[in-house]
């Protein structure tokens, strides 16, 4: 199952990066947000470090649905999904991998988004970094688990489809909740009050998508069209 | 007898209310090719997807003895993804199905099909008759046991077909068993040993197939 894991998400990541295909939509979309936020200061001002880590996240949250919308739809051109169901092995390598090139992805994202937010927000990053690289990498990975389902069910056609999308996105809260508090603290130069209960809470939602990712798959992303 | 690879008893598939076929026995036996005909709408392609997997039936059971993974499935989709080069895409598809072949095989499968020239071009460029054979370089990557071909000759020239019907004929060879919808029976039942009709919801031995044993 690693193997086929391991090709599925070289093989997304070869398409996105190398070939350009989805990455730079979202990419642009989450520099625009940023942007866009920056706007509504007065010149000079600087946004409280709440709002800018809320910015941050959102941004996150929406490259990430594009992220997962295009990866998925790499399935759709030539009618791949039907090949990768007759898979000799569980069809959860599909969400795995899917989810390992989403996560490498986000991450690439972030690169760039945690740059514009210093600059478009006017923030400084003078609090204890580690804490909030911990937290980004835990809501990271649960955004990516539960963005590769949800990536899944937005290539579905049926309206119970849709449904369940609209269901699934505010699962996302916590993980988005954990990392703006603590983002707050590290652009407000301090360690964010209760950030080991916000590590807590990130790793138990990365567990719950885990399990429920296992689950469910199998019956959101069948080979049957 | 050859030992089966693939057996239907029974199968029914109704879409909503409409009925595509009912009580349809098939056993694929090793070393065998079948090859199945019928109408446009008959429910052929429905039929090969069952033997897939890709879809169940509504009665009925669908009971498959090939080796995990010795099945290929070659369908009216060519699963290609076209931002990867011919090379690429097969070997995504060898690396997915835990295949140990090497890039000089996956080479020399390229050969094979005639895309040996076009290895490292992007399967997106390529006709319906390249990105056919490609499909078939993919569904031959793991030397499979039970071959399920659904119109494979489809946008194929004539030299392209002479070669898709000799790798049928040495796929038989090794032993391997294969259905194969066509809609030219005159030109492929000289490869086949049964020729199966699907009409009218109803699977009917429409004739003995010519292949030598």
């Amino acid at each position: 199952m690693m193997r086929a894991v391991l090709a599925i998400a070289r093989k997304d990541l070869t398409l996105t990066l190398a070939r350009g295909g989805g990455l730079v939509q979202a990419l642009l979309l989450g520099l625009l947000l940023l942007f866009m936020f920056s706007l509504s200061q007065e010149v000079g001002e600087r946004m409280s470090p709440q709002g800018a880590a809320a910015i941050f996240w959102l941004a996150s949250a929406f490259c990430q649905v594009l992220i997962f919308n295009a990866l998925y739809g790499l399935e759709e051109v030539h009618g791949a999904r039907q090949g990768l169901a007759l898979l000799p092995c569980p069809v959860q390598a599909v969400w795995i991998g899917k989810a390992l090139a989403g996560l490498a992805l986000l991450l690439l994202a972030q690169t760039l988004f945690v740059p514009a937010t210093v600059i478009f927000l006017g923030q400084d990053m003078s609090g204890e970094w580690w804490w909030a690289l911990a937290v980004l990498l835990l809501a990271d990975l649960g955004m990516a688990l539960l963005g590769s389902l949800l990536g899944a069910l937005s290539q579905g056609q049926a309206a119970k489809e849709s449904i369940l999308s609209i269901v699934l996105f505010p699962l996302l809260a916590p993980l988005l909740l954990a990392g703006i508090r603590v983002g707050a603290g590290l652009f407000a130069g301090r360690t964010a009050e209760g950030v080991t209960q916000w590590i807590g809470v990130a790793a138990a939602f990365d567990a719950l998508f885990a399990a429920a990712g296992l689950v469910l798959f199998a019956y959101i992303y069948p080979g049957e069209e | 007898m050859a030992s089966a690879l693939l057996e239907l008893r029974g199968i029914a598939k109704f879409y909503g209310h409409r009925c595509v076929f009912r009580a349809v026995d098939l056993v694929v036996a090793r070393g065998t090719v079948q090859l199945l005909t019928g109408a446009n709408g008959a429910g052929k392609s429905t039929l090969m997807r069952l033997m897939a997997g890709l879809q169940r039936p509504n009665a009925g059971s669908c009971a498959c003895h090939a080796a995990e993974g010795r099945v290929a499935y070659l369908g009216h989709a060519t699963f290609l993804y076209p931002g990867l080069t011919a090379l690429e895409n097969l070997a995504f598809w060898k690396k997915a199905q835990g295949s140990r072949l090497t890039e000089a095989d996956l080479m020399a499968l390229l050969e094979r099909v005639g895309l040996e020239r076009h290895a490292h071009e992007r399967a997106g460029i390529f006709s319906r008759g390249m990105a056919q054979r490609l499909n078939l370089a993919r569904a031959l990557l793991v030397a499979p046991e039970l071959l399920l071909l659904d119109e494979p000759g489809t946008g194929l020239d004539s030299r392209a077909a002479v070669m898709l019907r000799e790798e049928i004929v040495q796929a038989r060879q090794r032993g391997a068993g294969i259905v194969w919808i066509s809609h030219d029976v005159a030109a492929d039942a000289p490869f086949a040993d049964k020729v199966l009709t699907l009409e009218q919801g109803r699977l009917h031995e429409g004739g003995q197939g010519a292949a030598t044993p």
